[in-house]
């Protein structure tokens, strides 16, 4: 034990000296959700207002004598002189946004009670106009309805046998969970890996590029001790990594102008203690894993651009279940509990939303630990062989 | 004392390398039963041409390789059923080695000797003196990274003797070195011959073993071709500098084996 604290010790002082090291592990983690929710919601917003209060070029085809007035003039731009043809080649070309064609006799329908097909051309491309469109349209239909209803002498309640009404009864808290939930442990899981991944290339590979590892295996120590201060170190800045993360997220949910309110209650509830301790104890073992099993990877390359293009092909295998979770109908049941990584993002949707089911949450803690185990007796077992660990 | 009893080290080869060697052989000994003694107080120096295998043998004693076959002892014990004892009998310094860039040379001695177990009051008397010696203390909080070749080969050299080993193995100390960096290692190893120690190191620079060795060995393809004392060795070869006859030695081996 004493080997392993004295070999933690030293790899953790020579981390926290690596600039690259601390970029990745420290700030970036922590960086990065704030400027993405603040980035994203600003962005978002923007987008929103410029779509809003753009002015849009509209030609009308055989408009109606009461359409043309209806429309914004501050919001719309008519133009004239447009045929079906010439206004699509327009809209494609982008010199219109929007065309509405009205069918001949559209006014004689409307005497007659009966329906007319009115056509709306639009670039599904260009966001906004579809829904502005549809807007004014609604607002046209819903008058010439009002004045039919008022010719027919019937009540609304007449035209309109059905009153759906639509309570969704789920926790706001739930429906976050299940929709944004999966986007967090997505983050964390990707943390934990880079986190992960600078030390265990500056520890393992860097130590047989330099040329010290020699040295290192000529001191009583045994080989599994030294590894495993190794290993501790490697994880504990993945741990870093995430709780950076984490304490991103809190931060940006205090500070941050412009969340949503919803939002930002459903996310204050979700930074809870339980929550913190029970994602904690997935990624101790989930960052023991990436270290194992990147040590054991990296114990072969002679470099540190061999070790790099080791790892990169292995980064894949952790993004892809990671964002599977967030795919809607991949749900956490007793098969997804046992897929790696998969698992951990599925239980942190169900933690949020308070829907995690205690046996699954004990069988991924579980099967996380024989993992990390696993992957540890796997770099020893690589550690140990002569042709891996000399150049 | 040293004592190589033996020993041979075979590697097998994957495609590539039997490709690189031009050779259809599955293995290949890189150290074919070789054996030889060091004792304490002399300086034994093991010589040979690049590939021939003198790495690998201090490798195997200094236990971070395993001989396929045989056996060595280092101060009475094998490095393959002992080797934690082995470990902490020597000292192991190469002229490839570096040093951790991030650290201090305070820290660095601290790390290799906590390695070695050592109490607080020996490492605080052992650093105190090595760094006397070395001239380290004036940079002792000085980054690596921040460091001259001539400092660190100093740093690299305490690190090496810091749990005062009674047994050193260097391999190739001086190579790449100028000749003051090298001059410090040529006087290290002069006070472990008169501290008692048993010192081997490596090396295809005559004059430095002629300078310093008391017993050499010579080593070519695997092969121990020559182990005797340096004055027998002077001897033999009276008239001819030592250069010259560690050539016709390595000459005649390889002509024989091609033979």
């Amino acid at each position: 034990m004493k080997t392993i604290l004295t070999v933690f010790n030293k790899e953790l002082i020579d981390i926290l000296r690596d600039r690259r090291t601390l970029f990745t592990a420290i700030v970036m983690p922590a960086l990065l959700i704030p400027v993405m929710m603040y980035g994203m919601t600003k962005l978002t917003k923007i987008i929103m207002e410029k779509e809003e209060n753009k002015k849009l070029k509209l030609a009308v085809l055989g408009s109606p004598d009461d359409f043309l007035g209806r429309l914004d003039t501050a919001k719309i731009e008519l133009v004239h002189g447009m045929t079906m043809e010439t206004g699509r080649e327009a809209i494609l070309a982008e010199d219109l946004d929007a065309m509405i064609g009205f069918k001949d006799g559209f006014m004689e329908k409307q005497t007659e009670l009966a329906s007319s097909k009115v056509n709306l051309w639009y670039k599904s491309t260009n966001l906004m106009v579809k829904s502005r469109m549809t807007d004014i349209m609604d607002s046209y239909e819903a008058d010439i309805l009002a004045a039919r209803i008022g010719q027919l002498n019937i009540s609304e309640d007449a035209i309109d046998p059905i009153d759906l009404k639509h309570d969704d009864i789920a926790p706001k808290k739930e429906q976050m969970g299940k929709t944004v939930g999966g986007f967090l442990p997505y983050m964390f899981i990707i943390f934990c890996f880079t986190g992960c991944m600078y030390p265990a290339l500056d520890l393992i590979t860097g130590e047989k590029e330099r040329g010290t590892i020699e040295t290192l295996l000529t001191v009583p120590a045994s080989r599994f001790n030294i590894l495993m201060g190794k290993v501790m170190a490697i994880s504990l800045v993945g741990m870093a990594a995430a709780i950076m993360g984490i304490l991103g997220l809190v931060a940006a949910i205090k500070f941050l102008p412009d969340i949503p309110e919803d939002m930002l209650v459903v996310l204050g509830s979700m930074v809870s203690a339980k929550f913190i301790l029970m994602l904690l104890a997935m990624l101790v073992p989930l960052c023991i894993f990436f270290a194992g099993i990147l040590s054991a990877l990296v114990i072969k390359a002679k470099s540190f651009k061999e070790a790099q293009s080791i790892v990169s092909p292995f980064m894949f295998l952790v993004i892809v279940p990671a964002a599977m979770a967030m795919m809607p109908g991949i749900e956490l049941d007793w098969k997804t509990a046992l897929v790696p990584i998969l698992n951990i993002a599925l239980a942190t949707k169900e933690i949020i939303a308070g829907t995690i089911q205690n046996g699954h949450y004990i069988a991924i803690v579980v099967s996380l630990i024989v993992l990390a185990i696993v992957s540890v007796i796997f770099s020893y077992s690589q550690f140990s062989k002569e042709g891996m660990v000399l150049k | 004392m040293i004592k190589v009893d033996q020993v041979t080290k075979t590697y097998k080869l994957n495609k590539q390398q039997k490709k690189e060697l031009q050779t259809t052989a599955s293995s290949i000994n890189a150290v074919n039963q070789i054996s030889f003694e060091c004792q304490p107080g002399r300086v034994f120096s093991l010589l040979g041409p690049n590939g021939a295998g003198k790495t690998t043998t201090l490798r195997m004693m200094s236990t971070i390789i395993k001989p396929t076959a045989g056996d060595i002892y280092i101060a009475g014990k094998s490095v393959l059923k002992d080797p934690s004892y082995v470990r902490s009998q020597i000292g192991f310094l190469t002229g490839s080695t570096n040093l951790y860039d991030r650290l201090n040379p305070s820290e660095i001695v601290a790390y290799f000797a906590k390695l070695h177990g050592m109490d607080k009051t020996t490492f605080d008397r052992r650093k105190d003196q090595l760094f006397t010696k070395l001239g380290i203390h004036e940079f002792s909080k000085k980054r690596i990274g921040q460091m001259s070749t001539g400092m660190k080969q100093k740093v690299s050299i305490a690190r090496s003797m810091i749990h005062d080993p009674s047994v050193v193995i260097f391999d190739e100390p001086t190579s790449g070195l100028d000749v003051i960096t090298a001059n410090s290692i040529i006087e290290l190893i002069r006070d472990c011959k008169s501290e008692g120690k048993t010192v081997i190191f490596s090396s295809h620079i005559m004059s430095e073993v002629d300078l310093l060795c008391d017993d050499l060995a010579i080593i070519s393809k695997g092969d121990l071709i020559y182990s005797d004392t340096m004055d027998d060795f002077r001897s033999r070869f009276s008239g001819i500098s030592l250069t010259e006859a560690f050539i016709d030695l390595v000459h005649r081996n390889t002509t024989q084996s091609i033979a």
